[in-house]
């Protein structure tokens, strides 16, 4: 793909003899994707400080997982990025997986993987669409839905739900992928690349759209990295990181995919990146539903919630609120491991990290959950102070937060 | 012989031992109890090695009456995961910010002093975040029990 020529864009430089004055930008705000209120402290359009101001939809997740079971907690990580939750749910698994050392079935890790991508998908479509109604192209818009409508239409069919799912389970999944839905998800992978160029003749030649991504919102590689920035805001900076790559998971060391890169940091950077990793989720679909292994999808030892999975373990239901698997593991290991645990994964909008610390209790003493979201609003005022407000809304979307993740 | 590891060169630079620890059990290359005087010097080396912060956050051991300040460091292209605890006493936590040196850190200090009460010692921003402006109350401490 060649890039675009970009001119010189002029900022304006605040004259200081206007009046500053401050607005709120939100949290209503329809380009705010959420609840994020932004205080500005303006000159004229130049933004001098930017405060993003969260904690609308703070619930509380560390406090309340630290009186559930860790079976009981998986729920909670569907309201993080609700836009993207079988990502949530995978990497939450796989970091209990990790603490209680539970080995997955070759199946289960599969299916996690293609779901992961189909959120990928879902997730990244949805940031094109509205980062693309933001600044101007709203034709794109019903588009991205078009085939986002695809992927939480086979997401219910998997497992009735179409935004919270809680499909993945410690130890596997809830539910075996079905015949049809395989099918139409190899027909979705067929045609996606078509559907991206649709994108791409959308806004590629546009000029409203290249005027306002191409050089706005730079970022070097070592701000990027100093910001803590992960995902495909440090992609787009040059910088070469991807977890699904650097310590793989589920079944990312068994596909073969490219990790996109762009060295301009600005937002056409990583609107690119984004765009390229729609076309990398496919391949990896395809490569999943070719190499999906016979087999359980659920292990052995997984801890369940208290309605327990018929049909697919031997262990019978128990009356105890633990559910069974827990007992089993309880009587097996005499006690769950202590100590403490850090496990991360690569959702769409970055690195998703579980600390977990474990006093054998099961339940865990203490869990923090790193979003990428939180870090990303963090760096809006890296982004967005010294340039226009208008371009505050590109920022924001080119960030890629979801709040209900920032405020946790 | 000189090492490659750049966490075990890092450390060298500020004299902590590297001590690593099993990778694929816990998710951490390296895990460290250090005094609150070394954190900063330490967040220093690593800044300009490649790392980044991945967290800030803490853990109330309200039967050892002491609150654990944890710091957690990646590396962007080798993959070495530190770990950082530091132990402060309960009733009088306060903790150097790493808040100049790596950017990132201020939303995770922030946090950690709303949740927790532990104050970061020269961080550019110590409002409340995520809870109400007028909050008083550290919600993650084991003794908080709601507010009336």
């Amino acid at each position: 793909m060649t890039r675009p020529i970009s001119k010189t864009v002029n900022v304006p430089v605040a004259d200081g003899d206007g009046e500053r004055y401050t607005l709120k930008m939100g949290p209503q705000h329809p380009a705010t994707h959420g609840v994020l209120r932004v205080d500005l402290e303006l000159d004229g359009e130049t933004i001098i400080k930017c405060s993003p101001q969260v904690g609308y939809l703070h619930r509380g997740f560390d406090k309340i997982a630290e009186n559930r079971t860790y079976a009981q907690s998986l729920i909670l990580t569907d309201r993080l990025d609700y836009i993207a939750a079988m990502a949530n749910n995978v990497g939450y698994c796989v970091a209990v997986e990790k603490l209680l050392g539970i080995s997955v079935p070759l199946r289960a890790k599969y299916i996690r993987t293609i779901v992961c991508e189909m959120s990928r998908i879902a997730s990244h479509l949805l940031w094109l669409a509205t980062h693309a109604l933001d600044i101007g192209a709203m034709t794109v818009f019903l588009y991205c839905f078009r085939e986002r409508e695809v992927m939480l239409d086979l997401f219910e069919e998997l497992c009735g739900a179409r935004l919270t799912f809680s499909y993945p389970r410690i130890g596997g999944v809830r539910q075996d992928v079905t015949r049809s839905f395989i099918d139409v998800l190899q027909q979705f992978v067929a045609e996606f690349p078509v559907h991206i160029g649709e994108y791409e003749t959308l806004i590629d030649t546009n000029r409203i759209w290249l005027k306002r991504t191409v050089g706005i919102g730079v970022l070097s590689a070592a701000e990027a990295l100093e910001l803590g920035l992960t995902g495909a805001c440090l992609r787009g900076s040059g910088v070469d990181y991807d977890i699904r790559k650097h310590r793989p998971y589920d079944a990312y060391d068994l596909v073969d995919f490219e990790v996109p890169l762009s060295n301009d940091g600005d937002i056409y950077a990583r609107y690119r990146c984004r765009m390229e990793e729609l076309h990398q989720s496919a391949r990896i679909i395809q490569q999943c539903i070719d190499q999906l292994p016979p087999g359980p999808i659920i292990s052995e030892d997984a801890p369940d919630l208290v309605m327990p999975l018929q049909g697919q373990r031997k262990v019978e239901a128990g009356s105890s609120t633990y559910g069974t698997g827990l007992i089993r593991l309880l009587e097996e290991h005499g006690q769950y491991p202590v100590g403490d645990i850090y496990v991360s994964t690569e959702v769409p909008k970055g690195e998703l990290g579980f600390y977990f610390i474990s006093d054998g209790s099961g339940r865990p003493y203490r869990m923090h959950v790193r979003s990428p979201s939180f870090i990303h609003i963090g760096a809006l005022p890296a982004l967005a102070e010294g340039s226009m407000i208008a371009d505050l809304i590109a920022n924001i979307g080119t960030l890629d937060v979801v709040l209900g993740e920032c405020d946790r | 012989m000189a090492t490659t590891n750049p966490l075990q060169k890092a450390l060298d630079k500020v004299g902590i031992e590297y001590k690593p620890t099993e990778f694929p059990n816990c998710g951490l290359h390296c895990s460290l109890v250090l005094e609150k005087e070394q954190i900063q010097p330490l967040a220093r080396a690593l800044a300009g090695r490649g790392f980044f912060i991945e967290t800030v956050t803490a853990v109330d051991r309200i039967k050892e009456d002491i609150f654990e300040c944890v710091y957690l460091f990646n590396h962007y292209d080798q993959s070495q995961r530190l770990l950082v605890r530091v132990p402060l006493p309960r009733n009088r936590a306060v903790q150097p910010s790493i808040g100049k040196i790596f950017p990132g850190a201020v939303w995770h200090e922030r946090e950690t002093t709303e949740m927790f009460g532990i104050r970061f010692d020269g961080c550019p921003d110590s409002r409340n975040l995520l809870l109400p402006e007028d909050a008083d109350f550290h919600p993650l401490c084991k003794d908080f029990s709601g507010v009336s």
